[in-house]
C-alpha cells in the first residue's frame, strides 16, 4: 500500500444524495419502461404481461440490498481481492462454454445457468476488471508513464478478458472494456503517446473482428445508411429511428409505443431507449440523458475528490463503465453507432446487469464517503452553520 | 510529486468529464434531429408500417327499364390465381382444376407449368364454379372475390347504357352520367397491425359499403328491341353505314327507345370502335334535310303570313339562288304549302322561307330546340348548328328552309316533332325517370318537364295534318301504318364532305313521324347514314318507321283504327268517334 492512509482521511456518513437520486430515478424509469416495452412480448411468449417486469422488480430489490451492503464495505477491502476476483471472473467467463452450465440465447452464450436464476458473468467482469485495473495502476502508480510497466501488463489482462468475451461472442462488452481501459489509463497518467499507440494497435484488431464476421460488417454498414438495408441489417436501427421520430417532442404517452409491438426485436433490453423515446418524446430523452449526466458528473467528482489513488481509479473505472455503456447504447439506438448488444444500465431489462450496476453504485457511494481535508473542513463549516441556524430558531 | 500527480489526474478527469459532456451533447443533438426535425418523415414511415388501409368497394346500382326489367346488373365473381411454386403435383392439380372448370386440361397444365410466381387460372367466374375448384383443396391457389358489371341483354341499348372501367366507374353512357348515383360509397377503415401482422385496436367490425342507387329508365326493353330490329333491317337492307332510331312519348318527353346500329355489347366494349361506343343519337349531328320543312311550315303558319292552302310557284323544278341552282326531284309548277310538304319541294320551301323572312324562320327553329342542348340525361350531348340569321347568305337562307346548312341531333329532331304532336308544347326528352336506393325506396324522380310552347295548338294541328298527307298522298307512302293513322316527313340530306361542300353520292336518309294522328302516342325518328341501295328517306327509313310504330303501338295497347266504319270505334249520340 502506498501509505496514503493518513489521518487526513475522514469518513463521513453519506449516501451522496445526488448520485443516489440519479440512479434511483433511472431505475424507477427503467421499471416503468420495462413493463411498457415488454408487456406485449411477455404476453405473447409467457402468457403474462408482467413476466419481465416482475423479475426486474425482484432484481431491483436485490440490487437495493446489494447497494446497501457495498456502500458499507470500505472500498479498500477490494484492494487485496483484485486478483482473486479476476481469477474467479475469468473462470466464470470460461464456464459459460461448459455444457450444462452455459445458456445460449440470441446466438450468444452469455449466461450461466445457476438453476434458479441465470447469471451473466460478462456483466460482473466489467466491474471486476475495473477493480483489477485500479489495483494494478495504484501499485504501479509512479511508473504509469512507462509503456512497459504502465500500459502493457494492463493491456495483456484486458486482452485475455476480451478474448473470453469474444468467444461468447460479446463484441460490445469487449469494445466497452477496451474503451474503459483506455479512459482509466488516461486518467491514471499514461502518456498520450502510448495511448494513441494503443488505439492504433486496437484498430486493426477491431477491423479484423468486424470484417471477419458477416453480421458485424453488415451492422457497421447499416450505420451509414440503415434505410438501404431496412429489411435486414438496418432493420433494428430503422425501427428504432421510427420510434424516436414518432415520439416527437412530447411522445405518444407511456404504453403507446407501436415499435415495441414486435417491430423492435429487443424492445425491453437493447432498444428500450427507443421505446422510451417514442412514448416520452424528446423530454423523456432529455431527462434520461440529464440523469446519466448527473451520475457521471458525480462519479467523476468523487474520483477527483477521494484522497486515495485506488479509490480514485476505482471511481473513475466504475463511472466510465456506466457512462460509456449508457452513452453507447443511446448512440446505437439513434443510429450513431453500429448495433452492439449493449444494454442501457439501470433501465434495460436484465437482472445481472441491474444488480451489478447497483453494487457498483454502492461502491461509488462508499468511495464518496471518504473525504480529504479540504472537503472535511467544508463539511464541518457547513454543519456548524446549520447548527447555528437551528440555534437561532 | 504526489501533488503533481493529483493535479495531473484531476486535469485528466476533467477531460474525461468533457468527453462525456460532448458525447451526451451529440446524443441530445441527435435526439432533436430525430424527434423534432425528422419527426414527420419518421412517424409517417412508421405509420406506413403499422397502419393498413382497407376499403371495400360498394355494389354498383342496377339499371332498370321502365317496366323494372334489369338492363345492367353487378354480379359477384371470383378470380382464381395460382402460385405454381407452391403447388405440389402440378399435372394432377391442373387436371383436377380443368375438370372442375370444364376447360381443356392441356391449357391448364401449360398455365401451371410456369416459372412465374403468380398466374391467373380463371378470371371473373361465377362463385359456384370457383367453389368447385376450392373444394379440390389444392394448396397454392388464391381466390379473389370481386364484382363485375354485366349487361344481361347484351347489345340492347348498349350505347345508352355505356360501360364501366376496371375500377368500377362508368366510362360512357348512363353508367358515366349517373356514376355518382350508381357507384355508392366505399367503406374505408384502418387497421393497426403489429409486426407479426396481427391487428390490434380494431375490434369493431368492418363497416359495410353503401351500395349504389338504382336507375329506373323511361326506356322500355320491348320497344327498344322492336326499334333495334327494325333499324338493323333498314340499315342492312339499304347497305347503309349506320343508323339511329328513337321513340319518344310526345306528352312526357320520355324516351322509349334509343337505338344505334351497329350495336355495341357493353360486356365487351373494348371490341367496339369509338363510333360504335358513343351514343350518337345525342352526340352526333347531321344536316336534317327535308324533315325541316315541317318546322318551316309551322313557322309560316304561326306567323300568319301563309296559310296551308296558299300557292307558291315552284319554277318547274329549277331555281337559281345567287350563283347556285336548286332542283326538285320532281318538277312542279305551283304547289300549296300543304303540297310543298307532301311532295317535299325544295323550291317551294325556299319560296315560303322568303315569304316569312329569315328572322321568323330562325326564331321558330330555335324555339323548337335546334342549336341548343335538349338537356337529356346522356353525356356528351351536342348543341347542333344553327347560326344567327344575320350571318346567313342568300343561299344559306334558302338552304336552311329545306334543311341543309344547319345541323341537328336526331334527338333534337324527334323532340321537336314531339312538340308538334303535343299541341305545340316542347318537352325535355329524358331517359331516367327515377333513382331508387338499393332497397327500392325512391331517392328522386324526374317528372316530365315542359320546355316552352313553341307554336299554338292550332298551328301544330295544321302541321300534323300536312304530315298525315305525306303518308297518305306524298313521299311517305311506305311509312303508312296499317291499322293506325300516321303522319311524318321524309328527309334526304346531302352529307357535308370533309373537304367542304357536299359529298357526292353520300346521303342521310331519314323519316320522322308520329302516330296515331288522333292523339299521337309516339314520335319516332329513323336515320340511316349513307344508304346505298336507295337514298330516299321515304324508301330507306319509311318502312322502319312503319314497323317500329305499328309494333310499339300494339305493345302499348293503343287501340287500332281498323277502318272508318270499324266495329271497335265507339260512337257518341252525335255519331262522332270519341
Amino acid at each position: 500500500m502506498n501509505g496514503e492512509k493518513s489521518n487526513t482521511i475522514v469518513r463521513v456518513k453519506s449516501y451522496d444524495p445526488v448520485l443516489l437520486f440519479g440512479v434511483m430515478a433511472l431505475v424507477g424509469l427503467g421499471l416503468v419502461m420495462v413493463y411498457s416495452a415488454s408487456s406485449a412480448l411477455a404476453l405473447k411468449n409467457f402468457g403474462s404481461d408482467i413476466f419481465f417486469v416482475k423479475r426486474q422488480f425482484i432484481f431491483f430489490l436485490v440490487g437495493v440490498l446489494v447497494l446497501i451492503v457495498t456502500r458499507h464495505i470500505p472500498f479498500r477491502s477490494y484492494y487485496p481481492l483484485a486478483y482473486p476476483f479476476l481469477g474467479i471472473t475469468l473462470l466464470l467467463l470460461g464456464l459459460v462454454h461448459a455444457p450444462g452450465l452455459g445458456h445460449t440465447a440470441g446466438g450468444a452464450t452469455r449466461w450461466l445457468n445457476l438453476g434458479f436464476v441465470s447469471f451473466q458473468p460478462s456483466e460482473a467482469a466489467r466491474v471486476v476488471f475495473v477493480m483489477y485495473l485500479a489495483y494494478s495502476m495504484t501499485k504501479k502508480h509512479s511508473l504509469m508513464n512507462q509503456f512497459t510497466v504502465g500500459v502493457v501488463p494492463h493491456l495483456l489482462v484486458a486482452g485475455i478478458v476480451c478474448a473470453l468475451l469474444m468467444s461468447q461472442p460479446d463484441f460490445g462488452s469487449s469494445v466497452l472494456l477496451c474503451a474503459v481501459t483506455g479512459i482509466m489509463l488516461f486518467a491514471g497518467g499514461a502518456r498520450i503517446k502510448h495511448l494513441l499507440l494503443l488505439v492504433l494497435s486496437i484498430i486493426p484488431l477491431a477491423v479484423f473482428f468486424v470484417v471477419g464476421s458477416e453480421y458485424r460488417l453488415r451492422r457497421m454498414m447499416a450505420v451509414w445508411d440503415p434505410w438501404s438495408c431496412a429489411q435486414d441489417a438496418g432493420y433494428q436501427v430503422v425501427h428504432s429511428l421510427m420510434a424516436f421520430g414518432t415520439g416527437g417532442i412530447v411522445g405518444t404517452g407511456v404504453g403507446n409505443s407501436y415499435q415495441k409491438l414486435f417491430y423492435l426485436p429487443e424492445p425491453h433490453t437493447d432498444f428500450i431507449f427507443s421505446v422510451l423515446g417514442e412514448e416520452m418524446g424528446l423530454w423523456g430523452v432529455l431527462v434520461v440523458v440529464i440523469l446519466y449526466g448527473l451520475v457521471i458528473w458525480r462519479g467523476l467528482v468523487i474520483a477527483r475528490q477521494v484522497p486515495d489513488t485506488f479509490g480514485s481509479y476505482l471511481a473513475t473505472g466504475i463511472t466510465a463503465t456506466l457512462g460509456l455503456q449508457a452513452c453507447t447504447n443511446m448512440a446505437v439506438t439513434m443510429g450513431l453507432l453500429p448495433t452492439k448488444g449493449l444494454t442501457l444500465p439501470f433501465i434495460s431489462y436484465g437482472g445481472t446487469s441491474l444488480v451489478i450496476n447497483m453494487a457498483a453504485v454502492g461502491i461509488l457511494i462508499n468511495i464518496a464517503s471518504y473525504k480529504g481535508p479540504r472537503e472535511v473542513r467544508a463539511v464541518r463549516r457547513k454543519k456548524a452553520m446549520e447548527t447555528k441556524e437551528r440555534g437561532r430558531k | 510529486m504526489k501533488c503533481n500527480d493529483q493535479k495531473k489526474m484531476s486535469t485528466r478527469l476533467k477531460l474525461v468529464s468533457l468527453f462525456f459532456a460532448l458525447f451526451m451533447g451529440v446524443i441530445i443533438a441527435r435526439a432533436v434531429h430525430l424527434q423534432v426535425l425528422q419527426h414527420s418523415f419518421l412517424s409517417e414511415a412508421a405509420q406506413r408500417q403499422f397502419v393498413r388501409q382497407y376499403e371495400t368497394a360498394p355494389r354498383r346500382g342496377v339499371i332498370y327499364d321502365a317496366m323494372h326489367r334489369e338492363l345492367a346488373v353487378t354480379l359477384d365473381v371470383v378470380s382464381i390465381a395460382a402460385r405454381p411454386s407452391r403447388i405440389a403435383g402440378k399435372d394432377e392439380a391442373a387436371l383436377a382444376i380443368a375438370a372442375a372448370l370444364g376447360e381443356e386440361p392441356a391449357r391448364m397444365i401449360e398455365r401451371l407449368d410456369n416459372e412465374r410466381p403468380f398466374v391467373w387460372l380463371a378470371r371473373n367466374i361465377s362463385p359456384s364454379l370457383a367453389e368447385r375448384v376450392r373444394d379440390l383443396g389444392i394448396k397454392g391457389l388464391e381466390f379473389t372475390p370481386s364484382a363485375r358489371r354485366f349487361y344481361p341483354n347484351r347489345t340492347l341499348a348498349g350505347q345508352v347504357m355505356g360501360f364501366c372501367g376496371v375500377d368500377g366507374h362508368g366510362l360512357e353512357g348512363l353508367e358515366f352520367r349517373f356514376d355518382d348515383e350508381l357507384f355508392g360509397e366505399f367503406s374505408r377503415w384502418t387497421v393497426l397491425r403489429d409486426a407479426l401482422g396481427k391487428s390490434f385496436a380494431a375490434d369493431r367490425p368492418a363497416p359495410l359499403p353503401k351500395a349504389g342507387n338504382d336507375l329506373v329508365l323511361t326506356l322500355d326493353r320491348t320497344v327498344q328491341t322492336i326499334t333495334e330490329d327494325a333499324l338493323a333491317e333498314a340499315v342492312e337492307k339499304n347497305q347503309g353505314k349506320s343508323g339511329l332510331a328513337l321513340v319518344l312519348v310526345p306528352q312526357t318527353g320520355a324516351i322509349l327507345a334509343m337505338a344505334q346500329y351497329p350495336f355495341m355489347n357493353p360486356n365487351d366494349f373494348s371490341a367496339a370502335g369509338s363510333d360504335q361506343r358513343r351514343n350518337r343519337a345525342v352526340t352526333d349531328t347531321y344536316e336534317p334535310g327535308s324533315t325541316t320543312k315541317i318546322f318551316m311550315a309551322a313557322a309560316a303558319l304561326e306567323s300568319g303570313l301563309v296559310s296551308a292552302k296558299d300557292s307558291f310557284y315552284c319554277e318547274n323544278g329549277q331555281f337559281r339562288v345567287g350563283r347556285k341552282t336548286v332542283k326538285d326531284v320532281h318538277p312542279y309548277d305551283t304547289l300549296t304549302l300543304e303540297g310543298i310538304i307532301t311532295h317535299s319541294s325544295n323550291i317551294g320551301a325556299i319560296k315560303v322561307g322568303q315569304r316569312i323572312g329569315r328572322k321568323t324562320l330562325y326564331n321558330t327553329l330555335k324555339d323548337f330546340g335546334f342549336g341548343a342542348r335538349t338537356g337529356v340525361d346522356c353525356p356528351g350531348e351536342a348543341r347542333g348548328l344553327l347560326s344567327a340569321p344575320e350571318t346567313w347568305s342568300e343561299i344559306d337562307a334558302a338552304a336552311i328552309a329545306f334543311g341543309q346548312g344547319f345541323a341537328v341531333t336526331p334527338l333534337q329532331l324527334v323532340a321537336a316533332v314531339g312538340a308538334l304532336a303535343n299541341d305545340g308544347l316542347l318537352m325535355r326528352p329524358r331517359l331516367v325517370q327515377a333513382v331508387t336506393d338499393s332497397r327500392g325506396r325512391l331517392v328522386k324522380s324526374f317528372a316530365p318537364e315542359p320546355v316552352r310552347q313553341v307554336v299554338s295548338a292550332s298551328t301544330a294541328q295544321k302541321v300534323l295534318d300536312m304530315m298525315a298527307l305525306v303518308n297518305t298522298d306524298g313521299t311517305g307512302s311506305l311509312a303508312r301504318l296499317e291499322g293506325y293513322s300516321s303522319g311524318g316527313k321524309t328527309g334526304t340530306a346531302q352529307k357535308v364532305s370533309n373537304t367542304g361542300g357536299y359529298a357526292k353520292g353520300k346521303y342521310v336518309a331519314s323519316f320522322v313521324g308520329v302516330a296515331p294522328m288522333e292523339r299521337p302516342s309516339i314520335a319516332v325518328i329513323v336515320v340511316v347514314d349513307e344508304p346505298r341501295r336507295s337514298i330516299y328517306g321515304g324508301t330507306v327509313a319509311g318502312p322502319a318507321f312503319k314497323k317500329i310504330s305499328e309494333k310499339t303501338l300494339q305493345y302499348l295497347e293503343i287501340m287500332p283504327k281498323s277502318s272508318a266504319d270499324g266495329p271497335i270505334t265507339a260512337c257518341s249520340f252525335s255519331g262522332d268517334p270519341i
